[in-house]
This record gives C-alpha cells, sequence and structure tokens, in this order.
C-alpha cells in the first residue's frame, strides 16, 4: 500500500514536470515574442525577462533553438550592436509578421487556456443575485 | 564554459556550419554564459537543462536557423545502372554458353556412340561418324566440331572454366549489388536521423 503510495507520487511528480514541459514547449515562441515587446534584446537578456515575469527555464531546453527557428521564419529581426560595455550581442526584435504572429497566438493560448479551465471545472459560475 | 562552446564549435562543424555562422553563434554563446557566470549564474541559468548536452544544442541550434550545409548528393556509384547491366548480361551469356558446352559436349559424345551404329552408311548426312576418328562436322564458324574438342583445345576444361568464371562474376556482382556498402544505399539508411527542433 505504501510502496503504492511512493510510486504514484513518484509518477505524478515525473509526469507533472513532462506535462510543464510539453505545456511549454507549445507557448515558449510565443512569450519570447511577448517579451520582445519591451524592447530588443540578446538571448540571455531574454532568459531574464521571462524569469522576471515569473518563467523560468532551467530544466527546460534553452531558447537559442527557438530563437534561430523564429529568425528564419522572419518573426523576428536581428541586428548586431554592443551590450552595455560587453562584446557585440545580437539583439533580436519583433518583425512586422512576429507581431501578427503574436497577437494572433495570444487569442489561440487564450481559447486553450478558457476551454481547459473549462475543462477542468476552474471557470465559476456566476451567480446572479 | 569554454568546454561547453568547444563541444558546440566541433558539433557545428561535423554538420557543416560555415565558420562566420559558427564564430557568431559561439560568441554569442560564450557572452552570454560569461554574463551568467559574472551575476553568479550556471550554465543551466543560460541554457536550461541542454547544459549537459552540447552536441545535442548546437545540433539544435543549428538545425533550427538552418545553418546546417545539405546533405551531401549521392555519390555516384561505381555500379553504374547501365555497367552493371551490361557485365550481368555478359556474365550470363558465358555461363549459359559455358553449360551449353557442357552438355552437347557430353550429349554429342552419346550421339556419338548411338549414331555410330545407326547411320553409318555412306554420304552426307553421316553426322557422327564411326570409327575412332569421330571427325565428321565442320563448325559453323569454320572451327572443326570434333566430339569433346574445338579446333584442338578440350572442350570440357573450358567449359568448366567459363562457367566458373561466369557463376562467381554473376556472385560477385550480386553481392556487391545488394551489399551495405555499395554506394548510396547505405547514406539513405541513415537519412531517418533528425535534430531537435528546440532543445
Amino acid at each position: 500500500m505504501q510502496s503504492k503510495l511512493v510510486s504514484g507520487t513518484l509518477w505524478c511528480m515525473g509526469n507533472a514536470e513532462g506535462r510543464r514541459s510539453q505545456l511549454l514547449r507549445g507557448v515558449l515562441d510565443l512569450c519570447l515574442l511577448a517579451v520582445m515587446e519591451d524592447g530588443p534584446a540578446y538571448g540571455y537578456e531574454m532568459t531574464k525577462r521571462l524569469r522576471a515575469r515569473g518563467l523560468s527555464i532551467v530544466g527546460e531546453g534553452s531558447i537559442y533553438p527557438l530563437l534561430g527557428r523564429l529568425e528564419r521564419d522572419g518573426m523576428v529581426e536581428t541586428r548586431r550592436a554592443a551590450s552595455n560595455g560587453g562584446p557585440p550581442r545580437k539583439y533580436y526584435s519583433l518583425s512586422p509578421e512576429g507581431e501578427r504572429a503574436l497577437e494572433t497566438g495570444v487569442s489561440e493560448w487564450e481559447a486553450a487556456r478558457d476551454a481547459v479551465d473549462g475543462a477542468l471545472g476552474l471557470v465559476k459560475a456566476e451567480v446572479r443575485p | 564554459m569554454n568546454q561547453f562552446v568547444d563541444e558546440c564549435r566541433r558539433e557545428w562543424r561535423r554538420l557543416g556550419v560555415a565558420d562566420p555562422v559558427a564564430n557568431e553563434m559561439a560568441a554569442d554563446l560564450t557572452a552570454d554564459l560569461e554574463e551568467a557566470e559574472s551575476e553568479g549564474g550556471s550554465p543551466e541559468d543560460v541554457l536550461g537543462n541542454s547544459a549537459f548536452d552540447p552536441r545535442r544544442f548546437a545540433a539544435a541550434w543549428a538545425a533550427a536557423r538552418g545553418v546546417t550545409s545539405p546533405p551531401p548528393p549521392d555519390r555516384p556509384s561505381p555500379w553504374r545502372p547501365s555497367m552493371a547491366i551490361v557485365l550481368a548480361a555478359l556474365l550470363g551469356v558465358l555461363t549459359i554458353g559455358a553449360a551449353f558446352l557442357l552438355l552437347v559436349g557430353r550429349s554429342s559424345s552419346s550421339i556419338a556412340f548411338a549414331t555410330r551404329r545407326i547411320i553409318s552408311g555412306p554420304g552426307p548426312l553421316r553426322l557422327f561418324a564411326p570409327g575412332p576418328g569421330r571427325i565428321v562436322v565442320p563448325g559453323r564458324l569454320g572451327l572443326p566440331f570434333v566430339g569433346t574438342r574445338i579446333a584442338g583445345v578440350g572442350v570440357h576444361p573450358l567449359a568448366w572454366m567459363l562457367l566458373v568464371v561466369g557463376v562467381v562474376g554473376l556472385g560477385l556482382l550480386a553481392v556487391l549489388y545488394w551489399s551495405p556498402w555499395s554506394g548510396p544505399r547505405r547514406d539513405r539508411r541513415h537519412e531517418g536521423r533528425r535534430t531537435p527542433s528546440w532543445n
């Protein structure tokens, strides 16, 4: 009984990590586009912006491949510029296509989130007096 | 940290990433890692769990950017189809011819023995003359067919040699054609390997 409980707990922990990773995988590009709205940023700067918004990528993959894909897809524009006293860095900023993709993606995320909330019973029914 | 970047460089070189692109990615990565370190952070803060697998990380990044060199075209196979077909046809003809010679040589002896009793009269139809010489029929190409000898050369050893050469040649051809090291087949077998789009 106890071993079942332990194994069940471990399974839930592992599964929760996997689920978080899967969920993040689907929206991390949107998150990157969103933090670029604050202004151009280089790779690690975006990681810090994400962390400041409560999203840590520790335990997840790095953002570099994703930035590469966004660049290849024309969602971001890049330029090299000197950072604060440091070496020249590659700064990423939203392209017009990226702005549109962000707008569409946010709508899709909200729709999906509301639907999942509804399915999970997290939507509170409005009670009229 | 440097070791991580060095590993990435090696992977990019292996993947055929152009040097300027690889240098740019390495510089960005180094700068970010150094910044994280100066702030008391770890490579994981920059790379997540990719910090433990530089080769996979480097491959994923290069693939996502689309900077890996395209797969090399199938190298021209030493077994050009037309050459292989011609060679197979020649060896086939050689084998069949040798087998035919052996069969005819054996059966002609039998016929000669049989006809020795049947056609023993005079006239041009005496295909196989009785007697010890047995030289009767001139060959089609002017070579006298003499029982089991052609132009004074023993048919059986020659036919056996040609048969062996033909069979061995066909066997080698088949082995080389279907072997895994016979050109583009090997490359196609490994095409399924893909790098993840996000690591």
